[in-house]
C-alpha cells in the first residue's frame, strides 16, 4: 500500500490511531526522544538521543512477584507486562533494523515472553533519511540504508510538503486504513521523487566499516590483540554506549526485596552493560573481564563477530549513539577499522 | 595566547629524557571537531597533542586510573607522569594528594591557562550552528572559532561557554610544575554560582518538581561517576559486587544483604544514587564539570555538586583543591565551628 500524505494532514492520521498509544520525537531536556503525542508533531529530528528499544525491552521489567510467610512455601505469582498498543512515529531506519535483531535474541533459544507481549504492541512507523541525520552515521557499510525498511511497519518519506507513505507490514496496512481518508493516491510524479530522493540519499557520502564482510574473521584473529588496551585507554567504563544502542540486549536479574516479614519482593530484570566493571565480576573476586581493553573487545566483536557468527548478521545497524555520546572519544568505526587494518 | 608547539616541544622533551613515563594531554579525535584524550609514551608522538575549546576532560580522572593499574599490576611509579591541567584539572589534582591518592612528585602538571575563555558546551553550540557540525574548534581571544562546512564561524566565546566556565575564578592552575598561558585569576564571567542562584530562586515546589523529573530522567549508566576523578573508591554503594558470596551463603543470607540501592533506574534509587555522589564529593568537587558534561541525558548534575560547594565556601569558607598543605573539608575542625553540636 502506497500513499501520499499532506503534512498538515499528519495530526488527522495520528488522531484516527483511537487504538493506540501515539509516540513521536519531541525535543525535551535540550535532546530529542519519544514522547506521547498530544497536540501538532514534526518529524524533522535527527535522530532521538535513546533508540526505541525501550519499548519492547524497557530498563526495568517486572518478571513476578513473590511471598512468603515464615514456615509456609513461598508463593510466585507471574506478572506479564500489560503493555498498551503502540505506534511510534519518526523512527529512523537504523534503529528500525535494530528491532529484528531484538527479535532475534529473545526469541532464539526461549521465547521471551516479557519481551514478545510489548513488542507485538508495538507498530514502528519509520522515516527514510533524505539525508544522514548525525556526523557519525554508518548505516550504509552495515548492510543497512537511510531506506531501508527492515524492521518498520511503515515507512515514511519526507518529499518536502508531503510524505510519500509505504505500508511495510499488515500492522502497517491497518494504521494506514485506520486513516484512509488522510491519504491520498501517489501520482507518477510523486514514484518518480520517491525513487530520486531515496537514490540520493543512498548516494550521500557517510563514515564507513571498510569492510564489514571480513571484520568478523579478523576481530576473531586480533583477540589477544594489544591493540585493544590502546584503543580503550581512554575509556572510563560507563554505560552510554550501550544504554543508548538500539541492539544492546544484556540484561541482570534482581530480587527486589520489599518486606523481610513477612518476605515479600518482585524479581526484576534491568539493563546491564558489558562496560561495567562488574559486568562478570564472580564472587570468587576475580574479574575475566579486568581491564577496559577486554569489554571494548566484549562490545565490538559482539556487535561485528559473535553476533555475526550466531545469526548471519552483524548487530550493529550504523546508527552512530555510541560514537557521538562517547564522553571520551571512543570510536567504534575507528575501533573496528583500526583491528581490522591489524596483522594478527 | 598559548602556543601549542610548546606544549608539544615540552612533552616531546620529556619523554626523550625519560622525565616522564607518559604524557597525558589532548588530541584530534576520529570524530568531528572534539579532542580526546591522548597517553603518550614516545617523543614522536609529542606533534599529536592539541589545545582547543575542545579540550574538556579532566585528565586527573586517568592519574587515578594509572595508580589503580599500578596498585593491581603490583608495580611501583618510577618517573611520574606528566598531565595537562586546566585550572579546575589542576585543583582536582590538589584533592588527590591531599588525600595522599598519589604524591606530588608521582605527578608532573603541565598547567594551560584557560586565560580569559573555557572550554566549549556543545548544547550550547549546537544552538547556533543550525544543525551544522563543526568539523574544528580554536581559541582566538575573546571568541571561538568553529569551521563547518559551510564555513567559518566566529563566536564570542561567553556565548558558548560552559557555565562552570563562565562562573570560574581561578582558570589558571596554581598548582603546576610548568604552566602555558596568562594568568587571569580572578577574572569571571559570572558570578560564582549563578547557575545554582537561578535554581534556587525558585519555590521549593517547583525545585522539587524539577528535580524529580530529572532523577526519573536518571538511566543510571554511571557515566558521572565514571568520569569523575573523585569517585576513585575501590568500592562503589550502588555497586553489587561488594558482598562476598560463597557455596556456604544461604538464600537468607542473600535475600537480606543491605542493598542501599537497587538497580532499576527508578526515582527513589537514582535520588538516592545522585544524593549519595553529591554528598561525598562535597567540599571534594572542583567543578570541572565532566559529569555534567557526560550526561547523556542531561541531568543537571553539576548543580548537585555546586550546592554543597556553596555550602562549605558559606559555612566553613572552604574551597576544594586551593593548596596541597591546606585542610581539607570533612577532615578538619575549626574552633570557630559554626555549629554548636560539635564543640
Amino acid at each position: 500500500m502506497e500513499k501520499i500524505l499532506d503534512k498538515k494532514r499528519l495530526g488527522d492520521w495520528v488522531d484516527a490511531l483511537a487504538d493506540y498509544e501515539v509516540l513521536a520525537p519531541a525535543w525535551e531536556e535540550d535532546a530529542w526522544g519519544y514522547q506521547p503525542v498530544n497536540g501538532p508533531i514534526r518529524l524533522d529530528h535527527p535522530n532521538t538521543k535513546q533508540s526505541p528499544k525501550r519499548l519492547a525491552f524497557p530498563q526495568r521489567e517486572v518478571f513476578f512477584t513473590f511471598e512468603q510467610i515464615k514456615g509456609e512455601a513461598p508463593r510466585l505469582t507471574q506478572t506479564l507486562p500489560e503493555a498498551p498498543r503502540h505506534a511510534v512515529f519518526g523512527v529512523r531506519p537504523c534503529d528500525g533494523r535494530g528491532v529484528p535483531r531484538m527479535d532475534q535474541v529473545f526469541n532464539d533459544y526461549v521465547e521471551d515472553v516479557y519481551y514478545n507481549t510489548r513488542r507485538k504492541n508495538v507498530a514502528y512507523v519509520g522515516l527514510a533519511c533524505n539525508k544522514p541525520p548525525n556526523a557519525n552515521c554508518f548505516c550504509l557499510s552495515v548492510g543497512g540504508s537511510p531506506v531501508s525498511t527492515d524492521g518498520l511497519d511503515v515507512q515514511m518519506t519526507d518529499l518536502g510538503d508531503r510524505y510519500f507513505v509505504k505500508a511495510v507490514t499488515e500492522t502497517g496496512k491497518a494504521l494506514m486504513t485506520a486513516a484512509a481518508g488522510v491519504f491520498a493516491e501517489p501520482s507518477a510524479a510523486d514514484k518518480k521523487q520517491l525513487k530520486d530522493m531515496h537514490a540520493a540519499a543512498v548516494a550521500y557520502p557517510q563514515r564507513a566499516v571498510n569492510d564489514p564482510d571480513g571484520a568478523p574473521a579478523k576481530l576473531k584473529a586480533n583477540f589477544k590483540s594489544p591493540l585493544w588496551d590502546e584503543l580503550a585507554r581512554a575509556c572510563i567504563g560507563c554505560g552510554i554506549c550501550t544504554f543508548l544502542c538500539p541492539t544492546c540486549h544484556c540484561f541482570d536479574i534482581n530480587d527486589e526485596v520489599q518486606s523481610k516479614a513477612p518476605l515479600k519482593g518482585q524479581r526484576v530484570r534491568t539493563w546491564d552493560n558489558c562496560q561495567f566493571p562488574d559486568f562478570t565480576m564472580h564472587s570468587s573476586g576475580h574479574n575475566p573481564r579486568e581491564g577496559t581493553g577486554a569489554r571494548l573487545r566484549q562490545r565490538v566483536s559482539h556487535k561485528f563477530q559473535y553476533f555475526h557468527e550466531n545469526f548471519g548478521m552483524h548487530q550493529c545497524t550504523g546508527c552512530g549513539r555510541c560514537i557521538t555520546e562517547c564522553p571520551v572519544g571512543i570510536d567504534i568505526i575507528h575501533v573496528v577499522n583500526k583491528v581490522a587494518a591489524n596483522a594478527a | 595566547m598559548i602556543k601549542l608547539q610548546d606544549i608539544r616541544d615540552t612533552a616531546r622533551d620529556m619523554l626523550a629524557k625519560g622525565e616522564a613515563r607518559a604524557v597525558i594531554g589532548y588530541r584530534r579525535g576520529s570524530r568531528g571537531m572534539l579532542a580526546e584524550p591522548a597517553f603518550l609514551t614516545r617523543p614522536e608522538e609529542a606533534d599529536e597533542l592539541v589545545w582547543d575549546p575542545t579540550c574538556f576532560h579532566n585528565l586527573s580522572l586517568y592519574l587515578v586510573h594509572d595508580r589503580k593499574h599500578l596498585a593491581h599490576a603490583r608495580k611501583t611509579a618510577g618517573a611520574p607522569v606528566a598531565v595537562i591541567a586546566k585550572g579546575c584539572d589542576a585543583r582536582s589534582i590538589v584533592v588527590l594528594l591531599q588525600e595522599h591518592y598519589f604524591q606530588r612528585e608521582d605527578v608532573y602538571i603541565i598547567g594551560v591557562s584557560c586565560e580569559g575563555t573555557g572550554v566549549v558546551d556543545e548544547r550550547k553550540l549546537a544552538g547556533h550552528l543550525n544543525g551544522a557540525q563543526a568539523i574544528s574548534a580554536a581559541f582566538d581571544g575573546d571568541d571561538f572559532v568553529f569551521t563547518t562546512a559551510e564555513g567559518e564561524k566566529r563566536l564570542p566565546a561567553r556565548e558558548v561557554m560552559a557555565d562552570r566556565c563562565l562562573e570560574c575564578c581561578s582558570p589558571f592552575p596554581k598548582e603546576h610544575n610548568l604552566a602555558f598561558g596568562e594568568d587571569k585569576t580572578g577574572r569571571q564571567l559570572e558570578a560564582p554560582f549563578a547557575a545554582l542562584d537561578r535554581f534556587e530562586a525558585q519555590g521549593a515546589g517547583e525545585r522539587w518538581d524539577n528535580w524529580a523529573r530529572h532523577f526519573d530522567r536518571c538511566i543510571r549508566c554511571f557515566a558521572c561517576r565514571s568520569v569523575c576523578p573523585m569517585c576513585y573508591c575501590d568500592e562503589c554503594v550502588v555497586d553489587s559486587i561488594t558482598f562476598p558470596v560463597t557455596t556456604a551463603t544461604t538464600a537468607e543470607e542473600k535475600a537480606s544483604r543491605i542493598r542501599w540501592i537497587e538497580r532499576s533506574a527508578a526515582r527513589s534509587e537514582n535520588i538516592t544514587y545522585l544524593m549519595t555522589r553529591a554528598m561525598h564529593l562535597a567540599g571534594r568537587c572542583t567543578d570541572c564539570g565532566e559529569c555534567d558534561r557526560a550526561c547523556p541525558v542531561n541531568v543537571p548534575i553539576r548543580l548537585l555538586n555546586n550546592k554543597m560547594e556553596k555550602e562549605a565556601r558559606e559555612q566553613f569558607g572552604f574551597e576544594p583543591g586551593a593548596s596541597i598543605g591546606g585542610p581539607s573539608l570533612v577532615a578538619s575542625f575549626l574552633d570557630n565551628d559554626p555549629g554548636n553540636f560539635i564543640r
